[in-house]
């Protein structure tokens, strides 16, 4: 029992700096990327594509049905504590930085995550990812650091595009319950709008873009030789996602509010 | 048969170890291509001839002991040594492992866009296309590789790992999947990179292969390297008696022709006999 213990725990340890190098081993060919001619730039645009453009109308759908429903639920519960005037601020810190970021990474997660690993896992078993290494290509270069950059700029873009739909939605609601002009909602919006939520809302989707890039690559390349690891692959690119972005999440408003 | 004029070897493998799975696939190999010459080894199946071929290409980290290109321990390449050596060498897979994502153009296209950078578009898709056209494919190189049948992609695979003229040509079972009439396009491919002085290293099963080119011959049983030698001396060696491909080539006889056979040869080309 305790030798199982131990090997388990060794075989964590070793997984865990084994992902550490491949981080770090990202970080440095990103830094590359862009003083290099070469092949990798298609890469890239399709990735930002797939992730970022395919992505916009459920992202769109997404943020307007949840700014419509925080809209519906702090105009019935905030006048009960006579706080009507906190509905701005609240739904600026919701949309803003918690849930425009963390929905956003959700739907990448689920979109692009499990496509990267499945894909990934699908060339290694081919033998593809030898074959990029057998003409010279560096697989980490070359199939990496596209996907990596492309998650995280669609990330990012994505998070704002939230951010106002989350809030045009809203302002759709507020027309049905009490209409407002629009120049009044949005002076009001803006007065409880400060630096600091937008910063926050970008950090997060900078650090959750890092997070399921690095995770699904990972996950991609963890494929040894059998079909079958594919879709498991898959799965643990989710699941560790969805684990490691409420983690950073968690890390990030710490940080900002402590 | 034509000897090579460099000592260094052009791939050595010291003492390696590979496994994978669990399962100990190369126990201690060692061999030495030399460089210039067509060296072929031959094994049964499982036998380790494929890792044995990654792991001298580079492709396959072994667990102990070194490999060497031109007598530089390969797990020391720099970067640049590392760009250098690929530009130097192709490697033909079993399976062909093309790209499935893109076009069969992109895919043999890619050593030249890679290590030939200079080269204008239409030349790159010109001298794919030449290639292609020697090797015996006439589809569209606009399909994709899924769009082929087997033989045709290991064509497409062939002419990816010679399309920028590599110093050194790994070549996994180049003849497996291939019908007779493009084995002998491949032949002829193969005829010309003899000529040539390249250094080629080909593991397979396929005794014609070995009897028309291999200048050196050797046997991988178990994961080790029974024999490895001149194609005379390996065939006339007691390992090799034990295996069916080569007892073939040994009933052929040695290919050391004698002035009777080449005339009894022309006589039946003739017709006379």
């Amino acid at each position: 029992m305790i030798t199982a213990l131990g090997r388990s725990a060794k075989l964590k340890a070793s997984s865990l700096l084994y992902g550490m190098g491949f981080f770090y081993n990202v970080l440095k060919e990103t830094a590359r990327f862009f003083r290099r001619s070469q092949v990798g730039y298609k890469v890239l645009i399709m990735q930002i594509l797939f992730t970022g453009y395919e992505a916009l109308a459920i992202n769109a759908v997404m943020a307007i049905a949840i700014g419509a429903a925080i809209n519906v639920i702090g105009s019935s519960l905030l006048p009960q504590f006579g706080q009507s005037q906190l509905m701005y601020t609240i739904l600026i810190i919701v949309i803003t930085r918690e849930l425009g970021p963390l929905l956003t990474a959700f739907v990448i997660t689920a979109r692009s995550g499990t496509a990267i690993a499945t894909e990934l896992g699908t060339m290694v078993v081919n033998h593809e990812i030898e074959a990029y290494l057998s003409v010279g290509l560096n697989p980490i270069s070359y199939l990496v650091v596209p996907r990596f950059i492309g998650v995280v700029v669609s990330m990012l873009v994505l998070t704002v595009y939230f951010n106002i739909f989350g809030l045009l939605g809203s302002f759709i609601v507020v027309q049905v319950i009490k209409p407002t002009p629009i120049l009044e909602y949005l002076t009001s919006l803006l007065s409880a709008l400060s630096v600091g939520d937008v910063v926050s809302g970008l950090v997060k989707a900078l650090v959750f873009g890092i997070v399921v890039s690095v995770v699904s690559t990972y996950q991609g390349f963890s494929v040894n030789r059998a079909s079958t690891e594919i879709p498991v692959a898959g799965i643990r690119a989710v699941g560790l996602s969805f684990i490691l972005i409420i983690v950073a999440d968690i890390i990030v408003t710490l940080m900002q509010y402590a | 048969m034509p000897e090579s004029t460099i000592d260094v070897p052009a791939v050595e493998l010291r003492d390696v170890v590979a496994s994978s799975g669990g399962y100990e696939i190369l126990s201690a190999a060692s061999v030495a291509f030399p460089a210039g010459l067509f060296s072929v080894v031959m094994g049964a199946a499982g036998s380790g001839k494929s890792t044995l071929l990654k792991v001298a290409a580079g492709l396959v980290v072994a667990d102990s002991g070194a490999t060497f290109y031109q007598g530089r321990d390969m797990a020391h390449f720099s970067h640049k040594e590392e760009l250098a050596f690929r530009a130097a060498s192709g490697f033909v897979f079993q399976d062909a492992a093309l790209w499935a994502n893109t076009s069969i153009l992109n895919n043999v296209a890619m050593p030249l866009r890679v290590h030939k950078p200079w080269m204008g578009e239409s030349d790159v898709a010109e001298s794919v296309r030449l290639l292609l056209k020697q090797l015996g494919y006439d589809e569209s190189m606009g399909m994709r590789p899924a769009e082929l049948s087997s033989g045709e992609q290991k064509l497409v695979s062939i002419a990816r790992a010679v399309i920028h003229e590599p110093a050194v040509a790994f070549m996994d079972d180049p003849t497996s999947n291939l019908d007779e009439d493009a084995a002998e396009k491949v032949f002829e491919l193969l005829a010309r990179l003899k000529s040539r002085r390249c250094t080629v290293i080909v593991v397979a099963n396929n005794s014609e292969l070995a009897y028309r080119f291999a200048d050196r011959l050797g046997v991988i049983k178990a994961g080790k390297m029974a024999a490895f030698g001149p194609y005379d001396e390996t065939v006339g060696s007691a390992e090799a008696a034990l295996m069916t491909s080569l007892a073939r080539l040994r009933a052929r006889g040695s290919r050391k022709k004698t002035a009777q056979d080449e005339a009894g040869s022309e006589m039946s080309q003739r017709g006379d006999v």
